[in-house]
C-alpha cells in the first residue's frame, strides 16, 4: 500500500497532519482579536504577571494573553536571537535591566511614550531611569551618546539588593559595612554562620559584590570608562568580601549561589546576609522556614564614605520593535501600572513599583521588606554598568573573585588580573578605556 | 537483513559499472532512478524527510556557524581573524586541558567500571529475573534529565546542609568542600558522570557478552583457561567493535558535558571546571563574541569529525 504511495501523495498528507497540528495551536492560544505574546523569565517574578493574565483577558474581550516562560540563563539568549533575527514572535518580552544596553544599542525595542506611557512623581524615578536608553546618568557607551534618551522599558518587578539579619538575636540591624564584620565575628560559630557569602563563579558572587564595592567607593568604571576596578578603594572591598567576612562566613563560600543562601538564612544557620526581594517571601521566609518573623530587612549598610548602595535588579516589559501589536502590547502595561492593578499583583506574588502600593500597610504583613524596597528605590539605587559588554565584564569579575574566595589568588591579585581583562575587552569594543 | 541477501531486498539493484577514480561518486549514487528497484526507490523517498531534517537542523547551521567564523559583526569577511583571536585567549587552553583531564581520567573509570559490571553480572546472575532488575536500575540514570541529575547532586555536596557533609558532620567528621576546594571540584563533577554514564556502558557491554557462543567458553573452560584468558581471548574479541563504539559515543559526549557543570560549579571554582563546552557558551553569549566561538566550534568539528575517521576504521563494516 505504502510503496504504491505516489510523492505528492505523501507530501499531502504530511501536509495535512502540519496543518492539523497548526490550527490545534491557534485555537489553543488564541480565538480573540489580538493575542499578545509575552515572553517571560520562569520563576517568582513572573508569578505576579501569571496572576493577572486571567483578570487582563476578562476585563479585555479580545485580547487573549500568551506567556512563554524560559529560564534566566536562557531567556537573554532567546531574546538576542529573536530580535536579531527581526522575528515578530514576542509582543512583550520581560527584561533584567542590565539587559537594556544590549537591547537598547541593536535598537530592538519600540519607543513607550509615543504609545502613551507616561512617567508619574508614584513611582520613583530612578525606576524610570533604568527603562530609559540611553541612560539619563553615569557612562554613556560611545555609540550611544549622541541618540535621543527613551523610555523603552517600564519595571514590573521593582527589585534592589537588600540587607537581612537575623532580629531575633540583634534587634537593630547593621548601620555600615564595620557593624556587619562586627557581628558576624560575634555571631560566628560552628553550624552557626556569621555572614553568607553568596560566592558561586561568575554572575552570583558579582551581584553580590557590588553593593560591597560601592559602598567602599569602589566601582567597575569612572565616567569616561576608565576601568577603577583595581584602585585603593576597590581593592579594600575585594578584601573585605574575600578575606574578612570569608573568616566569619559559611564552608566553601565559592560554591554557594542564592538558593543555598536562602536555605542557609531559612534553617537558622545564619546570621546576615544580602538578599534580593524575590527570594524573600518564596525561600527565606518561604514553606518550611524556621526564621518566620526572626529576619529584619533594611537597605545596604554604609561603607567607609558613609554611603549605602544598593544594586537595581528590576524586571521590565519592553515591547520589541517588531511587534505587529504594539497598541494593545503598551495598553496591557499601562494597565499593569494602575494602582489597583498594582495592588491586585502585590496580593498575587508579583513585586510593584509603586510607592503608595510599596508602603501600603495592609500589604506589610505579608511582605515585612515593602516598605524598605520603597526607601531602597529612592534612595536612589545604583545600576550595574550601562555597556552592551556588561556579560563579559560580570563574567570576568566573577571568575576572578571565585578564584580569590576559593583561595587561588588573593585579593589583590583578583583585582589586577580582572582589571587587565576588562582593559582589554573595552578596548576592543571601542570604549575609550585608559590602559 | 543484510546486504547482499536474496528476495528483492536492497541487495539486489541492477549490475553497476565500476567507480573511475577516488573521486568517482559511488556506482549506487550514479545509476539512475529507473534502474533501481522498486523497494530501493521506496526507501529512498522514505529517508528523504530524514535527509531533509538532518540538512536542516545540523547542515545548514553548520553552513552558518562557517560562515560565521570567517566574517565580522556586521558580516565583512575577516578571513582567520576569529580564530587567531581565539587561539591567543590563554584561558581556551586551560579549557582544553580541564576537558583533556576530563576524558583521559573519567572516560577510562567509566569503561571499565561498566565492563567489569557486566562481565560480574553476566558470570555469576543467572536468574532472568535479577538481569531484568539490573537492566531496569540500569536505564534508571541515563533516562534522568541532566539538569535534575546536577540538582541532585547539589544536594548531595554541597557544605552545610549537603547530604553527604551532614552525615559526616553527625559523625563527627569535618565537613568535605567538594565543591569549592579546587582539586576536589574536578572529581565532584566527574562522579556525576560516572554516576550517571557507566550504567549505559555496562548495558551495551552486557548485550555484547551475550552473542559470545557458550561452545566457545566451554571448550576453553575444558581446556583449563583462566578467567581472565576467557576474556582476554574470547570475549574481548567480540566486545572490541562496541567498546570502539561505546568511546564514540563518550567522547562526543565529554566535549558536550555542560548542564550538571553549570548547576554543580559554574565552572569553578576560578575555571577549574571550565571545559571547552563551558568556555564555548561563555564566549559565544556572556561575551557576545559569535565570531571566535563559531570559529572554534568548526575547530572542534574538524578535530572530531578526523577523531571519529580514526576510530572509525577499526569499527567492523559488518558485525556478521
Amino acid at each position: 500500500m505504502i510503496q504504491r504511495m505516489k510523492p505528492v501523495t505523501l507530501l499531502a498528507t504530511i501536509a495535512v497532519v502540519l496543518s492539523a497540528c497548526s490550527s490545534g495551536n491557534t485555537s489553543s492560544s488564541g480565538g480573540g482579536n489580538v493575542t499578545l505574546t509575552i515572553a517571560a523569565v520562569q520563576g517568582v517574578e513572573d508569578t505576579g504577571l501569571k496572576a493577572l493574565k486571567p483578570m487582563y483577558e476578562s476585563s479585555h474581550p479580545g485580547v487573549k494573553i500568551q506567556i512563554v516562560e524560559a529560564p534566566y540563563a536562557s531567556l537573554y539568549t532567546k531574546l538576542v536571537n529573536t530580535f536579531q533575527a527581526n522575528d515578530a514572535t514576542y509582543d512583550l518580552v520581560m527584561m533584567d535591566d542590565p539587559w537594556m544596553p544590549k537591547f537598547g544599542t541593536i535598537g530592538a525595542l519600540t519607543p513607550l511614550e509615543p504609545l502613551g506611557i507616561s512617567k508619574d512623581g508614584d513611582v520613583a524615578q530612578v525606576v524610570w531611569d533604568v527603562g530609559t536608553w540611553p541612560p539619563p546618568r553615569g557612562a554613556v557607551p560611545p555609540s550611544e551618546k549622541d541618540k535621543q534618551k527613551q523610555l523603552l522599558g517600564v519595571t514590573i518587578v521593582g527589585n534592589v539588593e537588600m540587607f537581612m539579619w537575623r532580629k531575633d538575636i540583634t534587634p537593630n540591624g547593621p548601620a555600615s559595612y564595620d557593624e556587619v564584620l562586627a557581628n558576624a565575628k560575634a555571631q560566628n560559630k560552628p553550624n552557626f554562620a556569621g555572614y553568607i557569602i553568596r560566592g558561586k563563579a561568575t554572575n552570583p558572587v558579582t551581584a553580590d559584590f557590588l553593593p560591597i564595592l560601592w559602598s567602599f567607593g569602589g566601582d567597575v568604571f569612572d565616567e569616561n570608562w576608565n576601568v577603577t576596578f583595581d584602585n585603593a578603594q576597590s581593592v579594600a572591598a575585594i578584601k573585605f568580601l574575600v578575606d574578612d567576612l570569608k573568616a566569619v562566613a559559611q564552608a566553601g563560600p565559592s560554591s554557594s549561589d542564592a538558593s543555598d543562601r536562602d536555605r542557609i538564612m531559612a534553617t537558622g544557620q545564619g546570621y546576615q546576609s544580602s538578599t534580593w526581594p524575590g527570594e524573600i517571601n518564596t525561600a527565606v521566609l518561604g514553606p518550611g522556614t524556621t526564621v518566620t518573623g526572626k529576619v529584619g530587612f533594611e537597605p545596604i549598610p554604609k561603607g567607609p564614605g558613609g554611603k549605602g548602595v544598593g544594586m537595581m535588579g528590576n524586571w521590565m516589559l519592553g515591547i520589541p520593535k517588531v511587534s505587529k501589536n504594539q497598541q494593545a502590547a503598551a495598553d496591557f502595561i499601562k494597565w499593569m501600572l494602575q494602582k489597583d492593578t498594582q495592588m491586585t499583583y502585590a496580593q498575587n506574588g508579583g513585586i510593584p513599583s509603586r510607592t503608595s502600593v510599596l508602603k501600603d500597610s495592609s500589604l506589610q504583613d505579608k511582605n515585612p521588606y515593602f516598605s524598605v524596597l520603597a526607601d531602597a528605590l529612592t534612595a536612589p539605587p545604583n545600576w550595574r554598568p550601562r555597556t552592551d559588554q556588561w556579560n563579559a565584564v560580570e563574567t570576568v569579575i566573577g571568575t576572578e573573585l571565585n578564584k580569590a574566595l576559593a583561595g587561588q589568588q588573593s585579593a589583590q591579585d583578583a583585582a589586577t588580573n580582572a582589571s587587565k581583562q576588562i582593559r582589554s575587552l573595552m578596548k576592543q569594543a571601542g570604549y575609550p578605556t585608559a590602559q | 537483513m543484510t546486504a547482499g541477501a536474496s528476495g528483492g531486498t536492497l541487495g539486489t539493484a541492477p549490475a553497476i559499472p565500476p567507480s573511475r577514480g577516488p573521486l568517482a561518486l559511488p556506482a549506487r549514487i550514479r545509476a539512475s532512478w529507473s534502474e533501481r528497484s522498486r523497494q530501493e526507490r521506496l526507501a529512498l523517498r522514505l529517508l528523504l524527510p530524514m535527509f531533509g531534517l538532518v540538512f536542516v537542523v545540523a547542515t545548514v547551521p553548520f553552513i552558518l556557524a562557517v560562515i560565521r567564523a570567517v566574517t565580522s559583526d556586521t558580516g565583512t569577511f575577516v578571513g582567520a581573524d576569529n580564530l587567531g583571536r581565539a587561539l591567543s585567549n590563554e584561558q581556551l587552553y586551560e579549557a582544553i586541558k580541564q576537558t583533556g583531564v576530563y576524558g583521559l581520567v573519567f572516560l577510562p573509570t567509566e569503561i571499565l567500571l561498566g565492563l567489569g559490571i557486566a562481565l560480574l553480572v553476566h558470570r555469576t546472575v543467572r536468574s532472568p529475573l535479577v538481569r531484568a532488575a539490573i537492566y531496569v536500575a540500569a536505564m534508571i540514570p541515563i533516562v534522568i534529565p541532566q539538569v535534575a541529575v546536577g540538582v541532585v547532586f547539589r544536594l548531595l555536596y554541597i557544605p552545610d546542609y549537603g547530604l553527604i557533609n551532614v552525615l559526616l558532620g553527625q559523625t563527627g567528621h569535618d565537613q568535605i568542600l567538594w565543591l569549592s576546594n579546587p582539586s576536589l571540584a574536578m572529581f565532584a563533577v566527574a562522579s556525576v558522570d560516572v554516576w550517571q554514564w557507566t550504567p549505559f556502558v555496562y548495558l551495551i557491554m552486557f548485550a555484547g557478552l551475550q552473542t559470545v557462543p557458550p561452545e566457545s567458553v566451554e571448550a576453553a573452560q575444558l581446556d583449563g583457561a583462566s578467567s581472565w584468558a576467557q576474556f582476554r581471548h574470547i570475549e574481548l574479541h567480540y566486545l572490541r567493535p562496541l567498546l570502539l563504539l561505546v568511546l564514540f559515543f563518550r567522547l562526543a559526549d565529554v566535549l558536550r558535558v555542560f548542564d550538571h557543570v553549570y548547576i554543580l560549579t559554574g565552572g569553578g571554582p576560578g575555571t577549574t571546571t571550565q571545559f571547552l563546552s563551558l568556555y564555548l557558551y561563555r564566549i559565544a553569549f556572556d561575551f557576545s563574541d559569535l565570531g571566535q566561538a563559531s570559529a572554534l566550534a568548526v575547530v572542534v568539528m574538524a578535530f572530531m569529525t578526523a577523531l571519529y575517521t580514526v576510530i572509525s576504521r577499526f569499527l567492523p563494516a559488518d558485525t556478521n
